[in-house]
């Protein structure tokens, strides 16, 4: 059977986080080609809703990448997320997507190394995990399989 | 402000299993202040029920409408446009707002989606606390501001029991000793003598004690 | 509007030498006021130190985030002209009317076509540099992504093939012809900002910095720290590669005339660089790694520095050591660093074991700078900085060439900030405005209403060269762009930001009608602002483009695998496509710009800050509470340079009174305030008839200065022998008789200030005691002066006067905060007692006269008043709170509000006339235009859905929203940050973060992951 290629969403803050994504692109720092960037002004612009809504929509991982803690351009919306991304994990353990899909990541403009590393370690998190459970029983329910 | 919060998932997801079409509603009032059914807590337990029902291989179709006030009917009215698309309809409001979508819409079945907790004030972003019982009958006047009814553990009217320790409950370490609260107030305005004053047993048939309550503004009432 | 334009030379340039961080601002101010700059650097991009330091005090940020707009800023600027690897050769002329030669080395690449690829680096690394980032060397984590200009350059020399090297620049940017280039400009003033060197303790044998690699500069230890430093961020040994777990840091290397071949003076800065770098290194290693500060003096001298110092020794548990090593010896068994030192209780010698070491070294003016301002012919101090005086702190010896930042004195970074703007302030002076300081937007076609139009998407795809089309089939991803739906153009364009490239966009946009566009290309981060501006050209609203990042964050970085690259950007484009197509025209918000200045405060600042903003023709308002001018400075007699300052403030208060454009208020207290950016209104009640006024103006300065701070300690105000030393200034000069009869004087430091009432250092009462003490012998030689402190703060040249007070006899003894002198009336003066830490033995002591160095404490009352009228920030001792401590330190958050001088913390007359001529800089840039930017991404309520919860109001980091008469929350957006985090915490979902709405982010996860589920 074909290796399963997860689908990561990645919230990556204007400042810190999408500016060490471009930074491992100048470093040409490889990492799994799973992980789609979606850039927000703050980490804090990230709604418990959006998470939601990137799983049911059938993303296999999501995480959120803030400035360093104390580091936020915007003083303290990394951490205000942070506390967000705590609660959608409960929330997703209590309907069995598993809470462990989700991450908060935290990291300077300058770590385009981090930035490559966690891509590289989520989407292997992820893949051990397997596709998301909604997506499965979709495709399953359809006969797909699953891509 | 009445204060609820979400029940467990499970509990919700047991509720809805049996239907097919769900109008989830929610109340822009107190649930929405106190982050338990505002239009943002619907959109999460929309997602997270259309999930759920997901990973067991169904779709389910979730319409979301969130109400100025589920406690007035004239709002209420306004599910009347969505209501025929329904199977259930699940409330996010308090109890109040539940109960009135189910005598509006007698045959439709109605679930809560959170449970009302009490009538409290916040402390600070994301923490409500308990402040009032509703007895209806307003002693704030004789504790320095600070309710005994709501407050101590065991209502006492005239000053704490032998569990008050350095200021705390016997309850729990977390909890003010409501009566040294009072106290301290009482000493700040130079109004120890209220102390001294002796509150008579409370007549209790002005709360819940006197049956269900309801009040007439004969001026206003048709 | 502006007046003597004889005088100026309109059009003039000004030419800014150095891209620091305090070049850039000038740059920056000087450009936002219309004036034309030429901004040169010696090396390959701009950036200066800061850019090497991974975080700075005190807010231990990397602030990488909030210099990057700056820097990009300062590349995109229009009237600032970059030249870099350039250097000044000659000056010839006078103010206004200068003449000089500008000498640049070759780049070997065309700045114009380089697209910072990469690709002659991977070939010839040997000889390709990008300065920063690639160099592993290379400290920080913001040199690389935030380098101006964002290109590479070319050491000739080291190249070997040089035909194979241009061979491999698909850009063609390779010009191995190139030659060193000198440029003759005209220009109207010169800043000087070049920046000094750090010490170098190689030198140094006792500290074994040459021989031992454990053994580290505080600037090397800094990029350990740093995640993109040779470590990456871990904190290992330089020899062993093993982490450290205790770890040394010793005070004044290279400064305070410690060692061989120091400088006299204090470096300012390195007292909280290394407590900095102590407790980072306790925060982000382990809490386990022991710190230890040796230091002399610890100086903590800055606005609210000492509670940092506090942290560090309370929270972090870094040992602050009072001792001077005398040795690092590398013991070649162990690997340990053993460091000999004494400390004053005992006296004897004691040898401990570190695993590493960092010398905290200081400042200097290495020789081309020093060369280079003796050919320009401007006088330089005794050690070599640019020579400045008390009354024009930026001014050189040469009347139109300004210093500012390291160049001028040791110091950080905020006071650096507040020098390059006073530096710009005054420049501007010599040259005309440009006319039209507004955005050109004449080459733009007017805008489109697209709002009744479905969308129209047209997708361009950049191949910029290999670096996209080298690893993903440009055409088939074009392709895959056509069959997505609402779309109408998808095509390839070679190099996007290329100028033919960006005229077929043009051109396509116009004659298709496309109403919506997508650029499949590098990072939007870089390149947005350059396709919104294409935008606007081809009459569309600059917010309906949205960049699709498939070079950056994609085929740079999964080149080892093109299919799944090629697929990720097919969803790349189809998430930029679904959320385009949910974008709408969005107003950049602007708000007109009333040209009037209100300056609160009569003091030396507000007259100073006055005068600067007046002289260039606008019209000033000075409100002053009392009846004459002058403030807390009418009590100083001397300067400690020796100047008299009664002269300085009588001419001072002359030229306010008798400027026409300035209109001073005396006996006037403000009571309200109203308005916006741009326009406020200030209401004024005015003594005696407490008669109501209101005035209009667009800045306000607050300059309302600080208090002398009477503690009821030692005596004070109950004995006629005790006083400040504020008093005693006074004192000097009106009954030297008085000193000349006293046979010992005495005098307590930090009374007041350092203890829990007061936590903050008043950061002028050593220099006040020093300066004392010199008059005291100047009047009386044969006096004994002592002077009981904590730790002396003699800071930058200070220290000069600090020795020359203990080469003249007076003694200082230090006393420790828990057992703090004691002082008692006696028949004549009064009688001290005191433990001196040396001998360990209680003193006591007869002094005719005892000077208490109580310092400056904030004005709370009318801070108090004034920012709740102005609804501005306080800090916890009452000053005003700037809106970013070290690169806008003298901005606060409202736009248009600045504070200056003792207002923003203690400062000396010196340093108050610097913020006040930096307010006027800063001020001026904003009143060059006519409005106000605000930018479009801000919060909007829908009032309709809005429950007035307060949750927006308690979230947002800058307390901008608030619930308005109308019952629902109200986003100023001229207050509004952008950040977003009241649309995402608001329960009733009624605000919307413009540019980033919620159906735009759902729209792109709908893009990308639509085949998923369907």
């Amino acid at each position: 059977m074909e290796q399963f290629e997860p689908v990561v969403v990645a919230f990556c803050c204007h400042y810190c986080a999408y500016t060490a994504a471009d930074m491992a692109g100048s470093k040409r720092l490889a990492y799994p080609a799973n992980v789609n960037i979606v850039r927000v002004p703050c980490s804090g612009k990230v709604d418990a809703i959006h998470l939601m809504k990137a799983f049911e929509k059938g993303a296999d991982g999501v995480y959120v990448a803030g400035c360093l803690e104390g580091d936020c351009h915007f003083k303290n919306g990394n951490t205000q997320v942070a506390r967000r991304v705590a609660y959608v994990k409960r929330l997703l353990d209590e309907i069995g997507i598993g809470g462990k899909r989700l991450e908060m990541f935290y990291m300077s403009a300058g770590m385009g190394e981090r930035f490559a590393r966690i891509a590289t370690e989520m989407t292997e998190k992820i893949r051990d995990l397997g596709p998301n459970p909604v997506k499965s029983a979709l495709n399953k329910k359809k006969g797909k399989a699953v891509a | 402000m009445i204060t609820a919060e979400r029940k467990p998932l499970e509990e919700i997801i047991a509720s809805v299993k049996p239907f097919q079409r769900i109008l989830l509603v929610g109340c822009n009032e107190c649930v929405t202040v106190c982050a338990a059914g505002g239009r943002k807590e619907v959109g999460l337990l929309a997602s997270a029920l259309q999930m759920h029902f997901m990973t067991e291989g169904k779709t389910i179709d979730i319409k979301e409408i969130t109400l100025e006030r589920q406690c007035d009917p004239e709002y209420v009215e306004e599910l009347n446009v969505h209501m025929d698309q329904a199977d259930a309809v699940l409330s996010m409001a308090c109890g109040c707002g539940v109960q009135e979508i189910a005598r509006r819409y007698r045959e439709k079945p109605v679930f809560p989606a959170v449970n009302t907790k009490f009538m409290g004030a916040s402390e600070r972003q994301g923490v409500w606390a308990e402040r009032c019982q509703g007895c209806g009958d307003c002693l704030l006047g004789l504790t320095g501001g600070i309710c005994p009814i709501a407050r101590c553990s065991k209502r006492l009217l005239n000053g704490p029991c032998g569990g008050s320790t350095t200021g705390k409950c016997e309850i729990s370490p977390e909890v003010d000793c409501v009566w040294q609260l009072i106290w301290d107030r009482l000493k700040a305005l130079g109004m120890q003598d209220r102390y001294e004053d002796i509150t008579p047993a409370k007549n209790w048939q002005t709360g819940r004690g006197g049956g269900p309550r309801k009040i007439i503004r004969e001026d206003l009432a048709e | 509007m502006m007046k003597n334009q004889d005088t100026m030379s309109s059009h003039k340039k000004i030419l800014v030498v150095g891209g620091g961080i305090g070049g850039i601002r000038a740059a920056m101010d000087l450009a936002e006021s219309g004036r034309d700059v030429v901004l040169i650097d010696k090396s390959i991009s701009i950036g200066g130190l800061m850019t090497q330091l991974d975080r700075t005090f005190p807010t231990n940020n990397c602030d990488l985030c909030t210099i990057s707009p700056r820097l990009s800023e300062g590349g995109r600027q229009e009237r600032i002209e970059l030249m870099t690897m350039t250097e000044v050769k000659t000056v010839s002329g006078e103010k206004g009317n200068f003449t000089v030669t500008l000498s640049q080395a070759p780049r070997y690449i065309d700045l114009d076509r380089c697209t910072a690829c990469g690709d002659c680096y991977k070939a010839f690394p040997e000889c390709v540099t990008f300065s920063p980032g690639l160099d592993h060397r290379a400290p920080t984590c913001m040199r690389y992504p935030q380098a101006i200009p964002q290109a590479y350059a070319i050491d000739m020399q080291k190249c070997q093939d040089v035909e194979a090297l241009e061979n491999i620049c698909k850009a063609g940017a390779i010009l191995p012809q190139q030659e060193l280039k000198m440029t003759e400009l005209d220009v109207g003033a010169v800043i000087l900002c070049p920046g000094a060197a750090i010490f170098d303790p190689s030198g140094l044998d006792h500290f074994e910095y040459e021989k031992n690699p454990d053994v580290v500069t505080s600037l090397e230890y800094e990029r350990i720290l740093s995640a993109s430093g040779p470590t990456q961020g871990e904190l290992v040994r330089p020899s062993y590669g093993k982490n450290p777990e205790k770890i040394a840091w010793i005070q004044c290397v290279g400064s305070r005339g410690i060692q061989k071949g120091a400088a006299s003076y204090c470096s300012s800065a390195c007292c909280m660089f290394a407590l900095k770098e102590a407790m980072v290194t306790k925060e982000r290693f382990q809490d386990s790694i022991e710190t230890t500060i040796f230091y002399m003096d610890i100086r903590t001298f800055g606005k609210e520095y000492e509670q940092y110092r506090e942290r560090a020794e309370n929270e972090f548990h870094v040992n602050l050591l009072r001792s001077r090593p005398h040795s690092i010896v590398g013991d070649a068994a162990t690997g340990n660093l053993n460091i000999t030192y004494t400390t004053d209780n005992d006296g004897l010698s004691k040898t401990e074991a570190f695993d590493m070491a960092v010398l905290s070294t200081g400042f200097c003016i290495p020789d081309d700078i020093k060369d280079m301002a003796l050919n320009m012919g401007i006088e330089l101090n005794a050690h070599n900085f640019a020579k400045t005086d008390v009354f024009s702190p930026v001014s050189t010896s040469i009347p139109g060439i300004y210093a500012c930042g390291l160049f001028e004195s040791p110091k950080d970074i905020p006071e650096t900030m507040v020098q390059a703007s006073a530096a710009a302030c005054l420049a501007a002076r010599e040259t005309h405005p440009a006319v039209n300081t507004e955005e050109d937007t004449t080459k733009n076609l007017p805008e489109r209403d697209v709002s009744n139009e479905d969308p129209k998407v047209g997708i361009f795809i950049c191949d910029c060269g290999l670096n996209i089309g080298g690893v993903v089939d440009t055409q088939s991803l074009a392709d895959f762009g056509k069959t997505l739906p609402q779309v109408a153009v998808s095509q390839v364009v070679g190099h996007g930001c290329s100028k033919v490239a960006m005229d077929i966009i043009k051109q396509t946009i116009i004659d298709q009608k496309l109403n919506r566009v997508v650029i499949g290309g590098c990072s939007p981060r870089t390149h947005e602002t350059k396709f919104q501006d294409l935008l606007k050209k081809a009459g569309l609203n600059k917010y309906l483009v949205e960049i699709a990042n498939i070079r950056d964050q994609n085929t740079w970085v999964h080149a080892d695998a093109p299919q799944a690259a090629l697929q990720k950007a097919q969803h790349l484009i189809r998430m930029a496509v679904t959320s385009v197509k949910c974008s709408h025209p969005l107003t950049d918000h602007s708000l007109p710009m009333n040209k009037d200045i209100l300056v609160v405060g009569g003091g030396v600042t507000g007259m100073s800050s006055a005068l600067s903003l007046a002289d260039q023709g606008f019209k000033v308002f000075l409100v002053e509470k009392t009846a004459q001018l002058g403030g807390i400075a009418k009590n100083i007699q001397k300067t400690i340079e020796g100047q008299t300052v009664p002269p300085f403030i009588e001419a001072l208060s002359k030229k306010i009174v008798q400027h026409s454009s300035i209109e001073v208020i005396f006996n006037a207290f403000i009571v309200d305030h109203t308005g916006m950016p741009g326009m406020f209104k200030t209401g004024l009640q005015i003594a005696p008839q407490m008669y109501y006024r209101q005035i209009d103006h667009g800045i306000t300065i607050l300059a309302t200065g600080a208090l002398q701070n009477r503690p009821n300690e030692y005596l004070l105000g109950e004995h006629p022998d005790v006083m400040t030393q504020l008093d005693m200034d006074g004192f000097l000069e009106k009954t030297p008789d008085r000193i000349k009869a006293m046979g010992t004087a005495a005098m307590i430091q930090c009374v007041g200030s350092r203890c829990p009432d007061n936590p903050d250092c008043s950061r002028v009462c050593c220099q006040s005691a020093v300066k004392n003490a010199l008059r005291m012998l100047d009047i009386n030689p044969d006096m004994r002066i002592f002077v009981l402190y904590r730790d002396m703060r003699t800071y930058g040249f200070l220290e000069d006067y600090y020795l020359e007070a203990r080469k003249r006899g007076v003694i200082f003894v230090r006393y420790e905060k828990d057992n703090p002198p004691e002082v008692e009336a006696a028949e004549k003066g009064v009688t001290l007692s005191f433990v001196d830490p040396i001998l360990g033995k209680r003193l006591s002591l007869s002094a005719d006269c005892l000077c208490l160095s109580t310092g400056l404490v904030a004005d709370d009352e009318s801070t108090e008043d004034l920012a709740m009228i102005f609804r501005l920030q306080r800090t916890r001792q009452g000053f005003f709170l700037e809106d970013h401590v070290k690169l806008r330190p003298l901005d606060l958050s409202t736009p248009g509000f600045f504070v200056a001088g003792t207002a923003h913390s203690p400062k000396n007359i010196k340093e108050s006339i610097a913020d006040a001529q930096a307010v006027a800089g800063r001020a001026q840039a904003l009143l060059a235009k006519n409005t106000i930017e605000l930018g479009a991404a801000i919060a909007r309520v829908d009032s309709n859905k809005c429950a007035a919860c307060l949750i927006c109001v308690r979230a947002c980091p800058f307390d901008v929203p608030f619930i308005n008469a109308d019952g629902y929350s109200e986003i100023d957006p001229a207050k509004c940050h952008g950040c977003g985090v009241c649309a995402a915490e608001c329960p009733a979902k009624a605000i919307q973060l413009m540019q980033f709405e919620d159906d735009q982010i759902l729209a792109k996860l709908d893009g990308l992951l639509e085949r998923m589920v369907a």
